[in-house]
């Protein structure tokens, strides 16, 4: 028997939640909302069972609390990925534990990150065509195999997830962390990771000016990546709150812009026209070359769509929710381009998103960017705490299941 | 499980803090990065007081237990701290009645029947008999008063008793009833490391002939801190009088050391930090702060003058002043002692409505310049929480009002001597002597409820390290007239008060919040 | 300043319930709060009672007699019952609490109180207050470390009676599991009887994971047995095995009748349950097959004929 945060289904307790958040007034309940109405419970459960062999069981050390969580949690996530999740499931998928059982290559008691996408290797199904070319996190059989449907560890009722004592994982997904990288940086690789892949996605010419919508921990990591993987080039950041700005100037932004002034300060800079609609933010006729959109709300895009040069391209990197008018897209002949978690980049396997994510967060300057964590009895405030992460000046809130 | 003190920084999370002004307290949003350094918390009082005062006595330390020394026809003088201690008053029964009454037990059993008290008051005023019935307990009160209790008398030369000199010249002259006994009883409250230990009877039972070789100018400016006696030398002074005095006549010191429950349940909200207030407090908070405002200033000052605080004993000790005093420091820093790295440019200071000379009284400008440059600019270790020529930002409203029977000599020296000049060498010389010797003023210590006319000058000497060390020193919500008259600055809100000091330590100074009371001691390295 | 400006102040760094995050650098220094009990006493004061008294007969007990059938036998048993008493029934249910409640004489369900757990019932403040409310419930602890002095023992003194699962969670699939040792001790240290209940088609009714009773008025039957009176010298272990054949025999009752039951009980026939660990035997399946079996066949649907 564990201690789990168990997410259940209840269709009831989504709509409400979504109907608060999607209010102006209720968006600001946003952390009440999903600490209250969401249906998470702290249980004592049985621990899952390895369906088989390659499997291991882990015990978390700590276990961050991602964008999509909290979506989910406030009702904004999208019915879409209902089929691809098995209730009740345990979330958290980025996670830092240890092994509790032998598997070839990693010995008992080893300190790992966990890849958390369950592809086919995994399920023990018949590799898909994703599969076979090294791109997993494209995965078509995430509902069937040996284990439920569940497109990640932390969606998935058979594996468990991050935010309870004990959940099981497949040594595919599985990835030793160095003795010299800490916890908290250790805890950081799978956002990472997404970031590498997103930055993949796209080709940067050297000369092509970037601005990344959003500052939280998948914007920081996404300029990280930009700067580590790609040319040199002008990185604009749209930031709101003051931390956020300096933060992102630290890593190598070329210029800081509060969400208010973004069109302006771009206008300028790319030297386009800036017209205003009638009802509707404004939006540039010229922009910026490619905009990563890392918040995952609606404003989010609607911004990085309305910044973005004809035929330029819009990378989706966030979980979206909300309803966004597309109207650019068709306008401006733009390129929107989804990045969903990462995978081992392409047929040969040679750029593993994975491995330049642990590289990276060895050497990146990533000091203080976790919050000391929370045990999991006080769940509450740490949803609350992350829901309102950027005004109360921290980044990433991860969960301690060890610490009572 | 008590907490021990730390150094908080500001940062977005942190709710605004509390700060005390005067009569009154607000609500601070400090900016980021500020320090604030809070107390420990209150630890918790021993919870049979009687019995930690008999152990004490019948276990102190480098001298025989109580009863030994005491003996039939014997003459035996109680001494007590007065009113200026605890602050706020704690709540009756007072731990000197106990200890008074405990002493005076094992005196009757022994058939001691010359026993006299005498409160060591120095030149502080007398007290009124109510005070003094406060802190000895009824019982005594009944027993002793008027003849054999009774508050010392600086200026009744034919009481004083010259004991000669130290060998840096220092004058020790005390009170004679004191130093013609066979065995003295001191009974003392050490609230700050300041208190206690050589200090209580060589200043105490003092006359101005004494004092003025310890309470000047040059000793306090080389006082770094008075709160810290290895570095003090003040208590150098008094460490020389009491191997003096101990020549004399035997010292038995009873030293009680308190917690750091400083304020009523009633407003409980004033001892917790602010993260930890819950819905309750808040609601507490409101409801006071609005209430506070909306009275009228006379029923104000009476309602705070009135509130005692729930103290609990930490410890008792007794022994001879050099062996006892070492452990009770040791408990006071335990209580207050917080480790705070580095000096900042900015220390801010939320001055409360109490001081220890206007105890059922009002604090006057001059007091208010004493509580905030003397003791509160002192509470620290090693170094001033501020570095030299820094910002010193003190909360009152220091209104221009002086209580006329208990600090008529106040307002003269404010009226007319610091017109003349603000620095202490300069006032030392010129004026201290009149005003130390003034008849009228030595009229009203000896038959009325008067400061004695030097009051005022130690007052000033007591900030006078801080005036050499501070750069700037400026009032938040002060009284714009009578800061002036004392050198000082004002602002109406902290931002226009930064603003004001960016022109001594900058745009972006660090800042550091002394966040007391409850008292806290800032170590600083 | 403006009271405004003050309560926005106090907002500042605080959520909706007026508390604030911890600094970052105070979070060594928080203080674990030692969890607080929630409060029940409130709903043990007069007009708690009344409230409750009301609700129960004009709420609870029409709503479950509409979505169910419930067939009471032995009430007659506790005629003589003078004094708290401690109610043990087979948990299989949320029905049971309810049809327990609503069946009992009024003399006894008005000063009852029945346990629920605290991590299911005492997790949220809302369904809490609900649960104490209607139920009078406590809380009683089934995992964590703390072990939070139950009230069961102030609330016998005080003259309540109690109405507890001895199982310590809602059967799988229907099936009675083995009563934990706490309901014995702590009617033997006490010394107050215990009325064994057994209710059958609970389960079918509205088991696990269902939060409203199938439709169809399902019938259910709740039996009373004789109250049994610890004997001098037992121990909880005999207790606690007492119990549980009264609660297998009445259970047994729905097939076999009275007489039947209690030859079987007699016969050795009637098996006890054992701790899960050890329990081999018929599938998961026809487990669940024979705990959703009807009660009695649906009744001939009446035709009309000239």
């Amino acid at each position: 028997m564990i201690l789990a945060l168990e997410y259940q289904r209840s269709p009831a307790r989504y709509l409400a939640a979504r109907g608060v958040t999607s209010t102006a007034l209720g968006s600001r309940l946003t952390g009440m909302v999903a600490g209250n109405v969401a249906p998470l419970r702290l249980v004592n459960h049985p621990a899952p069972d390895p369906p088989g062999t390659g499997w291991t069981r882990v015990a978390p050390r700590l276990s961050g609390i991602c964008g999509s969580d909290l979506s989910l949690l406030a009702g904004q996530s999208s019915p879409y990925l209902s089929p691809v999740t098995s209730m009740p499931f345990v979330p958290g998928h980025e996670v830092v534990g240890e092994t509790l059982d032998e598997l070839p290559g990693l010995p008992r008691g080893s300190r790992v990150v966990l890849d958390p996408v369950l592809a086919c290797e995994p399920r023990g199904a018949k590799q898909c065509r994703w599969c076979g070319t090294g791109r997993a996190s494209r995965c078509d059989h995430v509902t069937i195999g040996r284990v439920s449907a569940g497109l990640q560890t932390g969606f998935c009722s058979d594996t468990g997830g991050g935010w309870s004592r004990q959940f099981v994982a497949h040594h595919s997904q599985l990835h030793g962390v160095p003795d010299t990288m800490s916890d908290e940086r250790a805890v950081l690789v799978e956002p990472l990771a997404c970031a590498v892949h997103t930055v993949r996605r796209v080709d940067m010419p050297s000369g092509a000016s970037v601005v990344v919508v959003g500052a939280g921990t998948v914007g920081m990591l996404t300029l990280l990546a930009l700067r580590e993987l790609s040319p040199a080039v002008p990185i604009h950041v749209v930031a709101k709150h003051w931390h956020q700005q300096e933060r992102a100037l630290a890593l190598g932004a070329t210029a800081v812009h509060p969400p208010g002034r973004a069109t302006r300060a771009l206008r300028r800079s790319t030297l386009a026209r800036m017209h205003v609609p009638e009802r509707g933010s404004e939006f540039l006729l010229g922009g910026v070359d490619i905009a990563f959109e890392c918040t995952g709300g609606a404003s989010g895009l609607d911004t990085a769509l309305r910044l973005v040069r004809a035929g330029g391209t819009v990378v989706m990197s966030g979980m979206p929710s909300g309803h966004v008018d597309l109207t650019p897209v068709w306008y401006r002949e733009l390129s929107l381009v989804g990045a969903y978690a990462s995978d081992a980049g392409g047929p040969d396997g040679e750029r593993p998103d994975f491995a330049r994510a642990i590289e990276l967060a060895a050497t990146a300057p990533l000091e203080d960017w976790v919050e000391p964590a929370y045990p999991l009895r006080r769940w509450r405030e740490a949803i609350g705490h992350a829901v309102d992460a950027g005004r109360l000046g921290s980044i990433k809130i991860a969960f301690d299941p060890n610490r009572e | 499980m008590s907490r021990p003190g730390f150094v908080l920084e500001v940062d977005e999370r942190t709710p605004p803090l509390l700060v005390h002004q005067g009569e009154g307290f607000r609500l601070e949003r400090l900016p980021l990065g500020s320090k604030v350094v809070y107390p420990p918390d209150s630890l918790p009082g021993v919870r049979n007081v009687d019995a930690a005062i008999e152990y004490a006595l019948l276990n102190p330390m480098g001298i025989e237990p109580l009863p030994e020394l005491l003996k039939p026809g014997m003459r035996l003088t109680i001494v007590f701290d007065d009113i200026s201690l605890p602050l706020p008053p704690m709540q009756t029964p007072d731990v000197r009645q106990r200890v008074i009454e405990h002493v005076l037990e094992l005196a009757a059993a022994k058939g001691v029947d010359d026993v006299e008290l005498i409160a060591g008051n120095s030149l502080h005023r007398r007290m009124t008999p109510a005070e003094l019935k406060r802190i000895v307990g009824e019982r005594v009160f009944r027993s002793f008063f008027p003849d054999h209790l009774r508050n010392h008398d600086a200026e009744d030369s034919a009481n004083l008793l010259d004991l000669g000199t130290t060998d840096q010249g220092e004058v020790v002259e005390l009170n004679r009833r004191a130093m013609e006994s066979d065995l003295v009883v001191y009974v003392n409250i050490t609230l700050t490391a300041m208190s206690g230990g050589p200090k209580s009877v060589s200043v105490g039972l003092a006359s101005y002939r004494s004092l003025r070789h310890h309470h000047n100018v040059q000793t306090l400016r080389h006082s770094r801190s008075f709160n810290d006696p290895p570095n003090s030398a003040m208590h150098h002074s008094y460490e020389r009088m009491k191997d003096l005095i101990g020549g004399h006549v035997t010292v038995f010191q009873i030293e009680a050391t308190l917690n750091n429950d400083t304020f009523p349940a009633s407003t409980g909200f004033l001892n917790k930090r602010e993260w930890e207030w819950n819905l309750a407090d808040q609601g507490r908070y409101l409801a006071v702060k609005r209430a506070n405002e909306l009275l009228p200033t006379k029923s104000r000052r009476r309602l705070w003058q009135a509130t005692a605080a729930p103290y609990g004993v930490t410890a008792v000790n007794a022994g001879t002043p050099s062996d006892v005093h070492p452990q009770t420091i040791a408990n006071v820093h335990r209580q207050q002692l917080t480790e705070v790295q580095g000096q900042s440019d900015v220390a801010i200071f939320g001055l409360p409505y109490i001081c220890p000379y206007n105890v059922n009284s009002i604090m006057n400008p001059i007091l208010v310049m004493s509580l905030g440059l003397g003791y509160f600019f002192n509470l620290y270790r090693n170094r001033p929480l501020v570095r030299p020529g820094g910002t010193a930002i003190f909360y009152h409203p220091v209104p221009g009002d002086f209580h006329p029977v208990h600090h008529p000599s106040y307002i003269d020296f404010f009226d007319e001597v610091l017109t003349q000049s603000t620095d202490p060498a300069v006032l030392e010389t010129k004026y201290e002597q009149q005003f130390a010797t003034d008849p009228w003023y030595i009229q009203l210590y000896r038959k009325s409820y008067a400061y004695h006319g030097v009051h005022p000058f130690y007052m000033w000497y007591w900030g006078a390290h801080a005036l050499e060390h501070l750069g700037e020193v400026i009032f938040v919500g002060g009284n714009r007239r009578t800061t002036a008259r004392m050198g000082f600055k004002t602002a109406s809100t902290l931002a226009d008060a930064l603003e004001i000091a960016s022109h001594t330590v900058g745009t972006s100074p660090t800042i550091s919040y002394l966040h007391a009371p409850p008292l806290v001691m800032a170590d600083v390295r | 300043m403006a009271v405004r400006d003050e309560i926005r102040l106090l907002r500042h760094g605080r959520d909706w319930r007026g508390r604030s995050t911890v600094p970052r650098s105070a979070d060594p220094w928080i203080q674990s709060e030692e969890e607080r009990e929630f409060p029940t006493g409130w709903a043990r004061s007069r007009v708690a009672v009344v409230v409750r008294s009301v609700l129960r007969r004009g709420l609870l007990r029409p709503v479950t007699w509409s979505q169910t059938r419930p067939v009471v036998e032995g009430v007659e048993y506790l005629e003589n019952l003078r004094g708290p008493a401690v109610f043990v029934a087979n948990h299989s249910s949320h029905l049971d609490a309810p049809l327990i409640v609503s069946s009992l004489p009024r003399r006894f369900a008005d000063r009852l109180a029945v346990g629920a757990a605290a991590d299911y019932f005492f997790d949220a403040r809302v369904r809490a207050a609900a649960t104490v409310l209607f139920f009078n419930a406590f809380p009683v602890e089934r995992h964590g470390s703390r072990r939070l002095r139950s009230l069961a023992v102030d609330l016998l003194d005080d003259g309540w009676s109690l109405l507890l699962f001895p199982e310590g969670t809602r059967s799988e699939d229907g099936w009675m599991s083995a009563f934990k040792p706490g309901t014995a001790q702590l009617c033997v240290s006490k010394g107050v009887p215990v009325v064994p209940v057994a209710l059958r088609g609970a389960y079918a009714a509205m088991p696990r994971g269902r939060n409203w009773p199938v439709p169809g008025r399902p019938r259910i039957s709740v039996r009373y047995g004789r109250p049994l009176h610890p004997l001098d010298g037992e121990g909880f272990r005999e207790l606690r095995t007492r119990m549980m054949r009264a609660v297998v025999r009445l259970s047994a009752e729905e097939e076999l009748g009275w007489y039947g039951a209690l030859r079987a009980e007699a016969d050795e026939s009637l098996e006890l349950p054992r701790r899960s660990a050890e329990r081999p035997g018929p599938a998961e399946w026809r487990r669940v097959w024979e705990s959703t079996r009807p009660l009695d066949p649906r009744p001939q649907r009446r035709v009309w004929t000239f």
